[in-house]
């Protein structure tokens, strides 16, 4: 079902994003996670940052890319649960149903171009860096209340 | 030892104000207690990035521990520090450091900054690992560092000290600490990035033994205006211990040859090669490097997004306080420059000559 009633923006402060090459790279400052996007996860987030509603993010999909309406709400469906996972966009509830902006009327001048072979987008996750910490926070606590290594370590 | 939750006597302990200036004057005054019991304050003078800073310890007990990475950058005394940051530990000085005044778990979990204890003046962290709390006062310019004792400060702390403090200052001169190598000529040169075991210690310290010089290993200053340069702030080298023989040259030059079996090998580079470090230089290009199991070594293209994902994260995750301002300065220098992956092959003098090659052209 599409989801009118809603708002997205971007986790800022918390998370920084540029577009560079086309793609996406995006970082959650509070939890040190990086992440990427490419081709229509892209263009899924630009439309996001942009404040465009899920409905005509969809639309403008539909109209530049050669695959089924239902496949592409499916896959924007899954992105958008995604980026919310990892605290990287926030849904808002509105009463207002959004207006449809001029995103729906460059998909209109794109309908008789050729379509863009779709391909599902996927968030890439970074995970690397766990493992770039030097020591679990593994401790005891002083008699002051300061941490201290454990002392088999 | 404590090692269960805080118990109500310490949680009663936590009274102090919650002011983060307030909380930095204290430690500071605690710190001035210290230098006079330890019979007053040992300064130190150092160029890093362009700027004047002042190291003021409270006895000599953590110059052993804090002064080795930074000594191709010491200078003569002056007066006019832009940053001092004052050292202590409670031990040597004899000077209790009060209980802190959060609670547990009151930090980011992984970077150690102190929620409620950081503004736009005041950085509060405390370091898993090194337990050391480490402070700054960006209106007074003073930095406060401190630990219990110098029997907890691990071999990789003596090899990038005060990374928070440097980092956080810097940073509001638009210079970000990175973790990154740099090698190259005083004409430009490149910089090395990559997560650990991608290959960046050994790219950087096989220039040793070549006609390129030295900036760093594991982490760097970058900026990126007006042009994008790279300024050495630690002389250290850090390798794997199961991978020193590849660098016979740099046998004589590991500090902790007692430790292997725990520690990465450690070198402090202005011991040994003074002449071979260079305090900055233009950067030319950013290269990635990656193991490939061939014996020649190569470049190829990339793009800076690949470049970024090999820096960015690892930069974030290790330094306290980096945030939006510090994922700019990155964008913006890896978009100035060309970007290439460093095609590793096992013969070791291919490398140096490629790069050497890369920034001649």
């Amino acid at each position: 079902m599409i989801k009118t009633s809603e708002n997205f923006r971007i986790n800022s402060p918390k998370v920084v994003h540029e577009m560079i090459d086309g793609e996406v790279v995006i970082v959650n400052l509070e939890r040190g996670d990086y992440y990427s996007l490419v081709k229509a996860g892209a263009e899924i987030w630009e439309g996001l940052t942009k404040g465009i509603s899920r409905v005509d993010i969809m639309e403008n999909m539909v109209q530049r890319y050669d695959a089924s309406r239902e496949n592409i709400e499916t896959a924007i469906d899954d992105l958008i649960e995604k980026l919310e996972l990892e605290e990287l966009i926030i849904i808002e509830k509105t009463d207002e149903s959004i207006p449809l902006n001029t995103t729906n009327n460059q998909s209109e001048t794109k309908a008789n171009t050729e379509k863009l072979s779709f391909e599902i987008p996927t968030l890439q996750k970074y995970t690397d860096m766990e493992e770039l910490l030097a020591l679990d926070p593994i401790h005891e606590v002083d008699e002051m209340g300061w941490p201290n290594a454990k002392q088999d370590l | 030892m404590v090692t269960n939750e805080l118990g109500n006597s310490e949680k009663e302990n936590k009274t102090e104000q919650q002011d983060p200036v307030a909380f930095f004057d204290r430690v500071y005054e605690l710190y001035e207690k210290a230098e006079s019991a330890s019979g007053g304050a040992v300064n130190r003078f150092y160029n890093i990035g362009g700027f004047k800073i002042r190291l003021r310890f409270a006895g000599d007990a953590l110059i052993p521990y804090m002064t080795p990475a930074l000594a191709h950058l010491e200078t003569e005394p002056f007066s006019d520090p832009s940053l001092t940051v004052c050292l202590w530990d409670s031990t040597s000085t004899n000077t209790i450091m009060p209980p802190p005044p959060w609670q547990r778990n009151q930090h980011h979990p992984k970077r150690g900054e102190i929620y409620g204890f950081n503004s736009d003046r005041i950085h509060t962290s405390f370091q898993w690992g090194a337990f050391a709390l480490s402070m700054l006062d960006s209106d007074r310019n003073l930095g406060i560092y401190w630990v219990e004792t110098t029997e907890q400060i691990p071999y990789w702390e003596t090899g990038s000290p005060l990374r928070t403090i440097f980092n956080v200052w810097m940073n509001k001169r638009g210079i970000q600490l990175v973790h990154a190598g740099a090698v190259g000529l005083p004409s430009g040169g490149v910089l090395l990035v990559g997560k650990g075991g991608s290959g960046k210690s050994t790219t950087a310290l096989t220039c040793l033994n070549s006609e390129l010089f030295y900036a760093s290993d594991d982490y760097s200053l970058i900026a990126c205006e007006p042009t994008p340069t790279v300024f050495s702030i630690y002389n250290t080298g850090k390798k794997n211990a199961d991978d020193v023989d590849r660098l016979p040259f740099l046998a004589k030059a590991i500090t902790n040859r007692d430790r292997l079996s725990e520690e990465k090998a450690l070198y402090f580079i202005n011991d040994h090669f003074p002449e071979k470090i260079l305090t900055n230089f233009p950067i030319c290009a950013v290269l990635v490097p990656r193991i490939t199991g061939k014996t020649d070594t190569s470049l190829t293209a990339t793009s800076a997004a690949a470049a970024l994902a090999s820096l960015v994260p690892s930069t974030m995750i290790q330094l306290p306080g980096s945030g939006k301002e510090a994922c700019q300065i990155m964008m913006q220098v890896l978009q100035q420059v060309p970007c290439y992956y460093l095609e590793l092959g096992t013969d070791l003098a291919q490398i140096p000559q490629v790069i050497f090659n890369l920034i001649t052209k």
